[in-house]
């Protein structure tokens, strides 16, 4: 059998309550994978879906958006906005093939720090299974 | 200037806590070969004073220009590294964290691969602090005075406070006199006090306050600004009664030709007034008002020959020419104490309380018990030859509270300990009388509250678990039917009075405030506080408190409570004198920006406008962000398809930059 | 029924007006089925208008790509209204121009013109190839009319309507001042066939699919360029800082490219089928814009276009917006 695929996952946290969350999993020393690396922003509403198709071009194999859960938004709308946007970005992206597994969405609250494990778990898995997404690659940096 | 970027990567061990897990001087070492990185070092407590030391050297000597600090959450120490690059003439935005602690070394335990994620992190925050921008932290100065709306009792404890405290208070009321709810109310539990008895002194403390201007029959039209700077206009109706003339003798009130002849608000229908009236007895300011849309001289141009309360009035405080007037402050902060609406039991036909004039409402018999109410605190049920007295008296508790159907699905929290109170009440009140009260639960949870249900139900009050499903009449009863749901028996009560103890809803009126200042509504409509534990008396607007049943339904210890963590939050504000402004805000490209509005709509803030710019001797429309409302959290960005709309220390061009390193680095 | 003498009174007296600057209506192209775009500043040139069921054009686009050259000091910039002919279709595009305030209600005078479909060109050249000369078409009892040089040719609509004409469900304008001849009525109800065809297929299908379609693309974003909603003064997709997508023509590129764009029109886009009608590789771009047309309409019941009170889609919410794939 080949190597084992260690997949690449792209993930963009709210700072108030997905980064927080994911902070306090570290507190409660829980382990998850390493595949996952973190980009924090302010606001799940400030995740432009452009990155996601950038994300994908540029080498990830799986990307997670996480924000507050709905309601919960730190500047009240911000999740929604987001919702609408990723909703309609998932729908494109499996339209036009990519495989489901690739693009992720989840409400972590500053509280959920065991939540946060599971969420990595289930997508470093999920981009596992899909394996790698070489046919969108533009593998270069653009410093 | 910092043209080229001098990068300086500092890895912190954080003791063990990440060089266990880390291999810092790898981390360190693959730094030193990233583009840009003049500088890169390990140590092992990058927050402690040596550490920050190192930094500050290194900016100085180093000439560097840039800062990563690889350690723990920025969460943690965004805010003290940012000080040590000030502290070295730096500005402290040209500083990115790289989280290699709480989201590396301390959950994941093989040591290859939290290395490996480590670089990966830190190159992503080194190719993104190339690209930052130094940003400014503004600061205004704040008005010293607040704006309260509503005159209930949440507005007058806040409105003292803070004018004892030597700040200006502008104390806005709807209704001619300031009191709110609890002015209808005779007795207070748990500990029925006289409710007028502790809160008319409050009142008239409030009218004579120098520090405190009262507008009463008023209203806000137009909030502008922003926290610390808000521009206010207010529409003082007109009384047709010249405040300074009238001496409140009632004169004019007595000989009204429509004396006794309109239902009176205060007393909820219970009693009547003229068309020059003063709502209640203790009402401040003492001053009588015309009800414009009754009067007969306003309406028809005609009263008998001539108005007969000109005719009464000894002072010629009459004058029919007022009008509406405007009156416009500045102020730093705002309160909205603005109360709430008892729910209409019309909404619960099966209750009958359209058809039967023997099914009334808690509100009613809170005005039917009280001592200066409209029966001199008789409980007499009707009018004239028709009008008697009750002896079998049901309460019904939950009306429009806990009840999906009415779309109010909260507890209204006062219900239960209220119908305790007025139960007791009317047992005293009416000798013989048999009292039950008809419930789901009893939730007696405030100090003294199950004290107080003890001792009520020691005093003979039935309390009946069940929820009546219909109130019919038979004969000259009222029959209620309900199952009993603790025996489980489906039961008939025949009673001469049904009290339905009606829950609190927010004020129908709330819309006018929530335009006005844009704040938010919870699930059950009443406004949203900024967080529900930590933040419970702001809101989403900088600047703008909530205090009393405006924010949820709650008793009057407890509003009084917040009424003055409200004055207390509005202090904080005043007494500092100076806000912060967000940073890390948005700003709009206008050279790009096609005025769409998009990101006008998106704002939770209301921070963005549309403005006419002219390009080229052409007038086109582009959006602009108001700086002080902004608050940075970027939505307008991810939604701007021009790209126009960019938030400051997260561009895009910030960015793709990370997103291209953590995905093409293996 | 179109009534061209109608027609070309209107455009006349309209652009007689002071108000006006001038109307934007169709006139028959120099070779074949072609049709052109026509600017008519004077009453006389009204004579060349032309509605037949060649006018496949979305005028709209123009009304926003409207170049502003840079005005002298004092210069006052002409700020008449502008007179714009539009089918059912490119009425909407007008709609979702008022939504996104792209253009202001008081300077545009529209003129409705009731459509009863027109055609795909790549059909009808298919079927009548070689037409050196210009070819006039009409509508006639359901079919259509061609004016060959060899004789008048009628074919039944469902052999040469474009697609969008098929299922259209909006063939009379939905906003006008002035309607020029009587309402026709709906064709057929859409029920995104086309779309739901695709999604019945596997992933890997669909990426093979596209792949294979994105990857003739040659770049040359006229399918953005004639997009009556693509009028951003400065596309994301052809800035360089910040990158979205490279210059490169590659299949991540372009994939990207498409994948931007057609998002950005999420919600925005009307579906006139302009931008696959001038793609000169043959992209199915409504395949792929009419996805996120299916998904606005059944999961946020959004149809752009329509009200233009209404609040743009992509900057508006619902608290109980659908979220079953939300961790
Ligand atoms: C039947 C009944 C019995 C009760 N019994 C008790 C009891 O025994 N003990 C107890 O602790 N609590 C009791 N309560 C609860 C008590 O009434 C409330 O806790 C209290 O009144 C809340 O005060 P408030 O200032 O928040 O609101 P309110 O009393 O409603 O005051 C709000 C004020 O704001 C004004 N206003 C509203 N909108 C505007 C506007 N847009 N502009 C200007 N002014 C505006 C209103 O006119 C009003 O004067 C009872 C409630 C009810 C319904
Ligand atoms: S969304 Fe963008 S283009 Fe539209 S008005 Fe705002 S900044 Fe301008
Ligand atoms: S960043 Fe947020 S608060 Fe600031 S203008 Fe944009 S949407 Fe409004
Ligand atoms: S994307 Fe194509 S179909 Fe949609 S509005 Fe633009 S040109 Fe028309
Ligand atoms: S693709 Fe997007 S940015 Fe480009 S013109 Fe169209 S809407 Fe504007
Ligand atoms: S019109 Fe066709 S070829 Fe040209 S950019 Fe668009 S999809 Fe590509």
């Amino acid at each position: 059998m080949k190597e084992q695929f260690e997949p690449n996952v792209v993930a963009f946290l709210c700072n108030w309550c997905s980064y927080a969350g994911a902070d306090l999993a570290g507190t409660s020393r829980i382990q998850y994978p390493s595949n996952l690396n973190v980009i924090r922003v302010m606001c799940s509403g400030r995740v432009n879906p452009l990155f996601v198709i950038n994300a994908l071009q540029q080498g990830a194999d799986g990307v997670l958006i996480s924000g507050c859960h709905p309601g919960d938004c730190h500047y009240m709308e911000g999740n929604f906005y987001a919702r609408r946007r990723f909703t309609l970005m998932k729908e494109l992206l499996e339209y036009v093939g990519v495989d489901s597994r690739r693009f992720n969405m989840s409400w972590v609250s500053a509280s959920e720090g065991s939540k946060w494990k599971d969420v990595v778990q289930g997508v470093v898995e999920k981009a596992k299974e899909a394996g790698p997404f070489e046919q969108f690659r533009r593998n270069k940096i653009n410093w | 200037m910092n043209n080229k970027p001098k990068v300086g990567v500092y890895v912190c061990h954080c003791g063990i806590n990440i060089a266990k897990t880390v291999d810092v001087n790898a981390v360190t070492e693959f730094a030193s070969h990233l583009p840009n990185v003049k500088v890169a070092r390990n140590y092992s407590y990058m927050c402690s004073d040596p550490g920050q030391l190192l930094i500050r050297e290194d900016i100085k000597n180093e000439g560097l220009n840039r800062v990563v600090v690889a350690s723990c959450s920025p969460r943690m120490h965004e805010l003290t590294f940012r000080k040590t690059l000030a502290e070295a003439g730096l500005n402290p935005y040209y500083l990115e964290m790289a989280n290699i602690r709480e989201q590396c070394s301390w959950v994941h335990e093989d040591r290859e691969r939290a290395t490996g994620k480590a670089k990966k992190l830190v190159a992503a925050a080194v190719s993104k602090v190339r690209l930052l921008e130094p940003l400014q932290e503004k600061e205004v100065e704040v008005e010293p005075a607040t704006l309260i709306i509503g005159g209930g009792i949440a507005g007058i404890q806040a409105a003292l406070d803070i004018a004892n405290a030597g700040f200006k208070v502008y104390l806005v009321e709807k209704t001619p006199s300031i009191g709110g709810r609890m002015s209808q109310l005779d007795k207070t539990l748990p500990t029925l006090d006289c409710s007028a008895c502790i809160l008319t002194p409050k009142m008239v403390d409030v009218a004579s306050h120098p520090n405190i201007e009262l507008f009463t029959y008023s209203q806000v039209e137009d909030v502008s600004g922003f926290v610390g700077n808000f521009q206010v206009k207010v529409r003082r109706k007109a009384r047709y009664v010249d405040m300074d003339k009238c001496t409140g003798c009632g004169a004019c009130a007595q000989e009204c030709r429509l004396s006794g002849r309109i239902p009176s608000e205060f007393d909820v229908g219970m009693g009547k007034r003229g068309a020059i009236y003063l709502p209640f007895p203790q009402a401040v300011p003492a001053k009588y008002t015309i009800d414009a849309q009754r009067c007969l001289f306003l309406t028809r141009g005609k009263c008998g020959k001539s108005p007969k309360c000109i005719d009464a009035c000894a002072a010629g405080a009459i004058n029919f020419e007022q009008k509406d007037e405007m009156i416009e402050f500045k102020v730093g902060a705002i309160i909205v104490a603005t109360g709430f609406d008892v729910f209409d039991a019309s909404r619960k036909p099966e209750y009958g309380y359209n058809d039967y004039v023997n099914v009334i409402t808690s509100l009613e018999l809170e005005r039917l018990v009280s001592a200066s109410g409209p029966t001199g605190g008789n409980v007499v049920i009707g009018t004239g030859e028709e009008a008697f007295v009750p002896k079998e008296i049901a309460f019904i508790k939950c009306v429009g509270s806990r009840d999906k159907s009415v779309g109010n699905e909260y507890c209204s929290r006062v219900c239960c300990m209220y119908t305790a109170k007025l139960a007791h009440l009317v047992e005293e009140k009416i000798p013989g009388a048999n009292v039950r009260v008809y419930y789901m639960d009893v939730r007696a949870f405030g100090k003294g509250f199950e004290e107080f249900y003890d001792r009520v139900r020691r005093e003979g009050i039935r309390y009946i678990r069940g929820n009546p499903s219909e109130i019919f009449k038979r004969g000259d009863k009222l029959v209620i039917k309900v199952e009993n749901t603790l025996t489980s028996t489906p039961m008939e009560d025949e009673v001469d009075l049904v009290v339905l103890a009606v829950g609190l809803e927010p004020r129908k009126d709330a819309r006018e405030i929530i335009d006005l200042l844009r704040l938010s509504q919870s699930a059950d409509r009443f406004f949203l506080e900024a967080h529900p534990k930590l933040a419970p008396v702001d809101t989403a607007t900088d600047g703008v408190f909530l205090a009393g049943c405006a924010q949820g339904p709650k008793d009057i210890p407890d509003t009084v409570a917040q009424a003055k963590g409200a004055a207390s939050s509005a202090l904080v504000l005043l007494s500092s004198g100076r806000v912060k402004v967000q940073a890390q805000i948005s700003f709009i490209n206008e050279a790009t920006c096609r005025g769409c509005g998009f990101c006008v709509e998106i704002c939770p803030y209301g921070a963005i406008e549309l403005v006419t710019v002219n390009r080229m001797g052409h007038q086109v429309s582009v959006a602009r962000v108001n700086e002080a409302l902004c608050k940075g959290c970027g939505a307008c960005a991810a939604g701007c398809l021009s790209g126009s709309s960019q938030q400051k220390s997260f561009m895009d061009r910030q960015i793709l930059p990370q997103i291209a390193v953590l995905g093409v680095m293996k | 029924m179109v009534d061209l003498e109608k027609l070309k009174n209107v455009a006349r007296e309209t652009v007689s007006r002071d108000d006006v600057k001038y109307l934007i209506g169709w006139r028959q192209g120099t070779y074949g089925f072609r049709v052109s775009p026509h600017f008519v500043k004077e009453p006389d040139e009204a004579e060349k208008l032309i509605f037949s069921p060649l006018c496949t054009n979305n005028l709209a686009t123009y009304l926003v790509l409207t170049e502003r050259l840079p005005l002298l000091r004092g210069e006052q910039p002409d700020s008449r209204k502008v007179a714009l002919m539009v089918k059912g279709c490119d009425s909407r595009a007008v709609v979702q121009q008022l939504i996104e305030q792209g253009i202001n209600r008081e300077s545009v005078f529209i003129i409705g013109c009731p459509c009863e479909g027109v055609i795909d060109l790549k059909k009808v050249e298919e079927k009548f190839s070689n037409q050196p000369g210009p070819v006039q078409a009409r509508w006639s009892n359901g079919k259509i009319v061609f004016h060959l040089p060899d004789g008048d040719k009628e074919v039944p609509k469902g052999e040469v309507l474009a697609a969008k004409c098929l299922s259209c469900r909006y063939p009379n304008p939905v906003i006008t001042d002035l309607m020029l001849w009587e309402e026709v009525q709906t064709r057929g109800s859409d029920e995104y066939e086309d779309v739901k065809e695709l999604e019945a297929k596997s992933p890997q299908e669909r990426w093979l699919f596209w792949e294979d379609k994105f990857s003739s693309c040659i770049r040359c974003y006229s399918c953005r360029n004639v997009c009556p909603m693509c009028y951003c003064e400065d596309c994301v997709l052809d800035r360089l800082n910040p990158a979205w997508v490279f210059r490169s023509n590659n299949i991540s590129e372009n994939t990207a490219f498409q994948l931007a764009r057609a998002f950005h029109l999420a919600g925005r886009c009307i579906e006139c089928g302009e931008c696959e009608r001038v793609c000169p590789v043959g992209i199915p771009l409504t395949k792929l814009n009419r996805k996120l047309a299916k998904e606005v309409k059944e999961k946020y019941e959004y149809i752009p276009g329509l009200d233009p009170e209404s609040k743009p889609l992509q900057s508006s919410y619902r608290p109980d917006d659908k979220e079953d794939f939300i961790l």
